[in-house]
């Protein structure tokens, strides 16, 4: 009884991958494989890769590992196995080399979709973070006329919201009367504003003065999501404290729009990213792979001027 | 006959799984180098599973082992950074790795703390910790030694380009030691003893509290090998990268149980868990099926397997 109950519940869940297998067609093959398919960003792009394939007729698989390095190498190994057309990676490839290696072995182009530099890429199609960094840290510069107290949220375990921070640092660093008071880095595993909040509120309790705090600049718009809601909180909305974001998430195009102490935030071109990945991996299958190794994608200032548009 | 197939009916389910995977992948999926390639994908798991049982044979959990394993792979990593030798820093991780799982072994065996929730308060310190000593960054390029990184990718040549891979010559050499430990010495039998009936077994004169003291110790040495294997595959150290390990550790040894009359984690058994377990990912992404299906598939795979053999047991 057991046995064939179980040799049921078995077949039960074969039947079902059988069933999700079909209608696989002999289209080129492209595998893109993420760690980071929760994250907003990584969606847009990966929805924009798979429109522009579908208009190429490819066959894409995408392969989500929440969050484990390890697994994404074992899934390169078996897209290898499997021998597919392309594959395309949004991780760094500094940590995913042994899968990456087991690709390239195997004759298989890989194009980097916001992932890093890297020998094995084709290419890496991305923004540039070191220009979005620089427009949002001028943008706060100039709007308290080069003087203040600044507090920057950063994350330094991310490698391209690492770059963000340094130029922010060079940039207040190049403003003698700019003080950063602070360089938190928020806990990002309930998604970066709750924490980011409770830290902000820590530091406005700490300066409680009007005019103390003239700037908050975060290297992505979480954090200046819960420095808002901090400020606001703590009714100190009026102090003219000026925040800026990058990403323009659909959340932070709504608080610029209201007006707010949130005043700015940096586009990435999401879509842009994954339709410029799609062309890499064309251009790569009809023999005639991109030349240059990075391939930037344009940003664009969001404020309460553009905001709508 | 009814029997066997009671207890080994998770072992017939993996098989019909690899068939069914033969039939579908005909050309890639029973080649030697696919099998080598998912024993290196699993190693890491494997080890941390293998380990496991030890605790587990005595009724108990571990729940602290995956942040152990990203804490191991972080402090390896800063010793390299602070120039020490490749020796050096595995030793100081395996160190804390066996202090960490002393620890948990002490505030449950001698504290007399749950050991559910005891490790779950060691998860969140060893994880604080991984954060702490880390400054929360990975640690990566150069200050990651290519003798360390290079580990994982070596392996022993077999014949043309395929070749033994070292992490699955490792995770094989820690499945034989676990087996000798709990199936061969008089130590696994008290643990076994001490699953069985806690107050039987220290009424028959067996060191209950010691025992667990211990098993809590190669736990943890245990998922600091596993840290170290994954920082060396991915040739980095991130505060958060053994977090996954915990949960499909767990779900492997409990796949294993049901292959046992009596219920018991036997470490042979929870390797036919991990394969199951790596199998299923190796197969279906070579069937390019969403990613997300295996998580359904394996949750629905467990809840069935262990069903099944709790209600033999009920009928039986």
């Amino acid at each position: 009884m057991t046995a064939s109950f179980r040799t049921r519940a078995f077949g039960a869940a074969l039947l079902l991958s059988a069933a999700l297998a079909a209608g696989t067609a002999m289209a080129a093959k492209v595998a893109v494989i993420t760690p980071y398919l929760a994250q907003p960003g990584t969606q847009f792009y990966v929805e924009a890769f798979e429109a522009a394939a579908k208009d190429e007729g490819w066959d894409v698989n995408v392969i989500d590992t929440k969050g484990d390095v390890a697994a994404v190498i074992a899934r390169l190994e078996d897209a290898a196995t499997q021998k597919v057309d392309a594959v395309v990676i949004n991780v760094d490839p500094a940590q995913v080399e042994a899968g990456l290696a087991a690709v390239k072995d195997a004759g298989i182009p890989i194009v980097g979709m916001d992932a890093g530099a890297s020998p094995y890429l084709v290419t890496n199609v991305t923004s540039n973070g070191y220009a979005m960094a620089a427009d949002t840290a001028a943008y706060v510069a100039n709007r308290i006329g080069g003087k203040g107290n600044v507090v920057m949220f950063v994350f330094d375990a991310f490698p391209p919201v690492q770059v963000r921070g340094v130029i922010a640092d060079a940039v207040f660093g190049n403003n003698p009367d700019i003080k950063v008071l602070d360089r938190v880095t928020p806990d990002v595993s309930d998604g970066g504003i709750a924490d980011s909040r409770a830290k902000m509120e820590a530091i406005l309790a700490a300066h409680p003065d009007k005019g103390s705090i003239a700037a908050v600049w975060a290297a992505w718009d979480q954090p200046a999501l819960g420095a808002l809601q901090a400020i606001e909180a703590a009714g100190r909305e009026d102090e003219g404290i000026v925040i800026t974001g990058i990403d323009a998430n659909p959340q932070a195009r709504e608080a610029i729009a209201a007006g707010g102490n949130f005043e700015a935030s940096m586009a990435q071109d999401f879509h842009g990213i994954g339709k410029a990945a799609a062309e890499a991996v064309a251009q790569t299958l009809g023999g005639k792979p991109p030349k240059s190794s990075v391939i930037y994608v344009p940003t664009r200032l969001i404020t309460a001027g553009n905001v709508q548009d | 006959m009814l029997s066997a197939l009671k207890t080994y009916g998770t072992l017939i389910g993996f098989l019909l799984v690899v068939a069914f995977f033969a039939i579908e992948i005909p050309d890639t999926f029973m080649t030697a180098k696919n099998w080598l390639n998912i024993s290196q994908q699993v190693s890491m798991l494997a080890v941390v599973a293998f380990t496991m049982t030890i605790v587990m044979a005595m009724g108990d959990f571990d729940l602290s082992v995956g942040s152990m394993a990203s804490l191991a792979g972080i402090v390896a990593a800063l010793a390299f950074r602070d120039g020490q030798a490749v020796w050096m820093g595995v030793m100081l991780a395996l160190v804390v790795g066996l202090l960490g799982g002393l620890l948990n072994g002490a505030l449950i065996a001698y504290v007399g703390i749950l050991p559910f929730v005891a490790t779950l308060g060691t998860l969140t310190v060893y994880s604080g910790l991984a954060f702490l000593v880390s400054g929360g960054k990975t640690i990566f390029g150069r200050d990651i030694p290519q003798v360390f990184s290079g580990f994982a990718r070596a392996g022993l040549p077999l014949s043309g380009t395929v070749s033994l891979p070292a992490l699955t010559i490792l995770a094989a050499l820690v499945l034989a030691a676990v087996w000798f430990t709990l199936e061969q010495t008089a130590f696994g039998r008290r643990l076994y003893a001490i699953g069985g009936n806690k107050e039987a077994a220290r009424l028959a004169g067996i060191r209950v509290k010691r025992l667990r003291f211990l098993a809590f110790g190669l736990s943890g040495l245990g998922a600091a090998t596993a840290g170290l294997m994954y920082a060396s595959r991915v040739a980095s150290a991130n505060p958060t990268q053994g977090s996954g390990l915990m949960l499909d550790a767990i779900a492997a040894v409990f796949l294993g149980m049901t292959m046992s009359e009596e219920g018991e984690p036997h470490v042979l058994a929870t390797l036919v868990g991990v394969m199951i377990l790596g199998v299923l990912g190796n197969g279906l992404t070579q069937m390019s099926i969403d990613s997300y299906v295996r998580e359904v598939l394996i949750g629905t795979i467990i809840v069935l397997a262990v069903a099944s053999s709790s209600l033999g047991k009920a009928r039986g």
